[in-house]
């Protein structure tokens, strides 16, 4: 990844940990993220359903549902006047946070309805989201609303400002999204899988429009999604998450070319490739994410990974390692196994229930008896 | 290429004219003031042991042709002609109750929401040995044998027929669903996206127990799905729907390679490569508007108004679907004209 320091930065997250605190106990949702978001740039974060994505981009904003909370690490917001604010350290709730959200962060979602108001139009949320941010008239504010109706491609803009989001379809809700995520121009924007629910022609059009955005307002865009076809498509950057830790950092290129965690290639392997004359079965990756309670020790890929060491992988967490190619990987296939400045961690203190419920999810595949074992002893 | 059309097998299940109208009523006395043709005069044919896919946008009318073949909806029109073990025909859009019921044990589906289409009530036991006791009319401990054999089989462990749908993860419940839809050895299987909603890693072994099932249980399936790249690997033939018509018919290779349909063109070219070094490679198609309104459609070819390489007749002359030769049927007035790109390698 780029940029080391100063103003190519724009983000950094340094060892976040965000916690839920359940009556069944505690999922560590985010369990250490450390990865650089540099200015100007779309870095796409990937990872299976409970990786971790979404809540990493939650706490970023600071808008994670109760029970969870930013338990440790650093949020550190660069902006231009080189002054750095730690977002982690601000309370939810508080001034500080709601000055940046929707202004210099912005945030939009998979579901355009969870964002959007049923009962008010489109121009109406839009302009009271400029009106809290900047010093507007309403008559200014929805001039500016047209605009940027008009920005993402809606047709009729200045009609479409008294629609309700129900007369809209699904691209176009996700287009007045993207429109009201834009209307204080952020320099972050924050794009929670907002592909994922639509079909292939509109979501072309969409990450089109998220491109050119991109490159005509110099934004930067964190891009959380589980399509690598997508991630081909529009990273800079690319962060794989596995269990809420960071599996691997790396341009774009390398990633796909070059992927040097197994988990990062075991992903790979389990797409069908477009236009791939081979057609063998798919290389699954066996087994399944675990189960939150009963996340294994050392690295918490290793009960399905193919390049699993005894002794090592189970033992040691691994800490992360920069290759030359700038590519940064947590995997001990390529050095720190000697333990040093390895913490072991999830050992024990897991609630009675989490080696029942690891038997209940051990998958019928993948996961032969020792293995389930392994599970059911971290819990 | 390992999956080549089988032109050689005979038709399980042919559609002629197949047609879907949901009323469109308005006031107290819901007076009908509209139809609905989510499915409007479909003739395909699924082939004894292939993969066919069905693909278009959402609100094509892909899922409602397939809730029409396992008979969920009644047809409104058209003919679905199902060929009997013994050769003979049977139309099952007239067939009622009783005489229903051995085309319910055959054709069997694969629902997209493996949490909303289980019930949660009820244990695995029930959910997938239901079928098994209404048509077979077992019990007891024959059944449980039977329902851990259909678990065993799809990859789940026997123990868990006890349990209930909460208990599993999505991949594992889609194994139920799949188990449920084996229960009675159906021979066409009707997967309505049935992969869709799983991540990548789960949505393999899903696709890759569906073709071993298929093997192993000489399964026809009909495979309605959205996303093209599982469509390239799954399929064997595959049908484009857009707005209750199909506008292309053919196998995989011809239709990938060298659609003849504009509509297929940009489906094709909306797909995202997993390549970086692809991005900028190739023409874009990019499609503008949405899917038109299957209860107001445009005149002539639904597909003009979104269509690049629409001309005046196109606004006012429906193409018919008509044969390009090797089973390739398409519905544009200019197949032969227009150069379509398709995928490299398909």
């Amino acid at each position: 990844m780029p940029g080391g320091g100063g103003r190519d930065l724009l983000l950094e997250i340094k060892g976040l940990k965000t916690h839920f605190f359940t009556d069944e106990g505690v999922v560590k949702a985010v369990d250490g993220a450390d990865f650089p978001i540099a200015r100007g740039k779309t870095v796409c974060v990937v990872g299976e359903s409970g990786c971790g994505k979404s809540v990493t981009a939650r706490s970023i904003l600071q808008i994670v549902d109760r029970p969870g909370r930013i338990v440790e690490g650093r949020i550190l917001l660069h902006r231009e006047s080189e002054e750095v604010v730690d977002l982690a350290a601000m309370a939810p709730t508080g001034k500080a946070i709601r000055a940046i959200r929707g202004k210099e962060i912005a945030m939009i979602f998979q579901e355009p309805m969870s964002s959007l108001s049923p009962v008010h139009t489109i121009g109406n949320q839009i302009v009271e989201m400029i009106r809290l941010h900047l010093p507007m008239t309403t008559e200014q504010a929805r001039d500016r609303a047209a605009e940027l109706l008009e920005r993402v491609g809606i047709p009729q803009a200045g009609r479409r400002l008294d629609s309700y989001v129900f007369q809209l379809s699904g691209g176009m809700r996700q287009r007045a999204m993207i429109a009201m995520a834009l209307s204080c121009r952020p320099n972050l924007l924050i794009a929670d899988e907002p592909t994922t629910a639509l079909d292939v022609t509109t979501e072309a059009t969409i990450l089109d429009l998220i491109k050119e955005l991109q490159r005509d307002l110099n934004m930067t865009v964190m891009f959380i999604t589980h399509d690598l076809g997508v991630v081909a498509e529009i990273a800079d950057d690319v962060v794989v998450m596995y269990l809420g830790k960071v599996a691997e950092t790396a341009a774009v290129d390398p990633i796909f070319h070059d992927p040097k965690h197994p988990y990062t290639r075991a992903l790979h392997q389990s797409i069908p490739k477009f236009g791939d004359t081979q057609r063998g079965a798919l290389e699954a990756i066996r087994g399944m994410v675990p189960h939150p309670f009963a996340r294994p020790d050392g690295c918490t890929f290793h009960p399905r990974c193919e390049s699993f060491m005894p002794g090592e992988c189970d033992r040691v967490a691994p800490p992360a390692v920069v290759m030359e190619s700038g590519t940064t990987v947590r995997c001990l296939l390529y050095g720190g196994s000697d333990g040093s400045g390895a913490v072991r961690d999830d050992a024990g203190g897991h609630a009675g229930t989490a080696g029942g419920e690891a038997g209940a999810r051990a998958p019928g595949k993948g996961a032969s008896g020792p293995r389930a074992a392994d599970q059911g002893a971290a819990g | 290429m390992a999956s080549s059309p089988p032109t050689a097998t005979r038709p399980l299940l042919e559609l002629e004219q197949l047609k879907m109208h949901f009323p469109i009523t308005r006031g107290l006395l819901h007076r009908v003031v509209g139809h609905v043709k989510a499915v409007d005069g479909v003739d395909l044919t699924v082939h004894s042991g292939e993969t066919l896919a069905l693909v278009g946008e959402s609100g094509c009318g892909k899922t409602t042709l397939g809730r029409c073949v396992v008979r969920i909806y009644q047809p409104t029109g058209g003919a679905i002609r199902y060929r009997d073990e013994d050769g003979s025909f049977a139309d099952l859009t007239v067939l009622q109750g009783a005489s229903l019921r051995p085309y319910r044990r055959a054709v069997r589906m694969i629902f997209q929401d493996p949490y909303a289409s289980l019930n949660p009530r009820k244990t695995v036991l029930q959910i997938v040995g239901e079928s098994l006791r209404r048509h077979d009319n077992i019990g007891g401990v024959e059944l449980e044998q039977r329902v851990a054999e259909l678990l065993r089989r799809v990859g789940l462990r026997p123990e868990y027929i006890r349990r209930y749908p909460h208990a599993f993860s999505g991949g594992e419940r889609q194994r139920i669903g799949v188990a449920r839809a084996l229960a009675l050895h159906p021979r066409l299987v009707i997967a309505d996206e049935a992969v869709s909603a799983l991540d990548v890693s789960v949505q393999a072994q899903i696709l890759n127990l569906l073709q071993e099932l298929q093997a192993e249980f000489d399964l026809t399936y009909l495979f309605v799905a959205h996303d093209l790249s599982v469509v390239d690997y799954i399929s064997d033939r595959v049908a484009v729907m857009y707005v209750g018509k199909l506008v292309e018919v053919g196998s995989r290779a011809r239709v990938f390679a060298m659609p003849k349909h504009p509509y297929t063109e940009a489906l094709l070219s909306a797909v995202p490569k997993p390549d970086p070094r692809l991005r900028s490679a190739g023409a874009r198609v990019r499609l503008s508007g949405d899917v038109a309104d299957p209860a107001n459609p445009p005149t002539g070819c639904y597909f003009h108004p979104r269509c690049r390489y629409a001309q005046d007749r196109c606004a006012v002359e429906a193409p018919p679907l008509r044969e390009l030769g090797d089973g390739h049927r398409v519905a544009c007035h200019f197949a032969e004209e227009l150069e379509l790109a398709g995928v490299a390698g398909a």
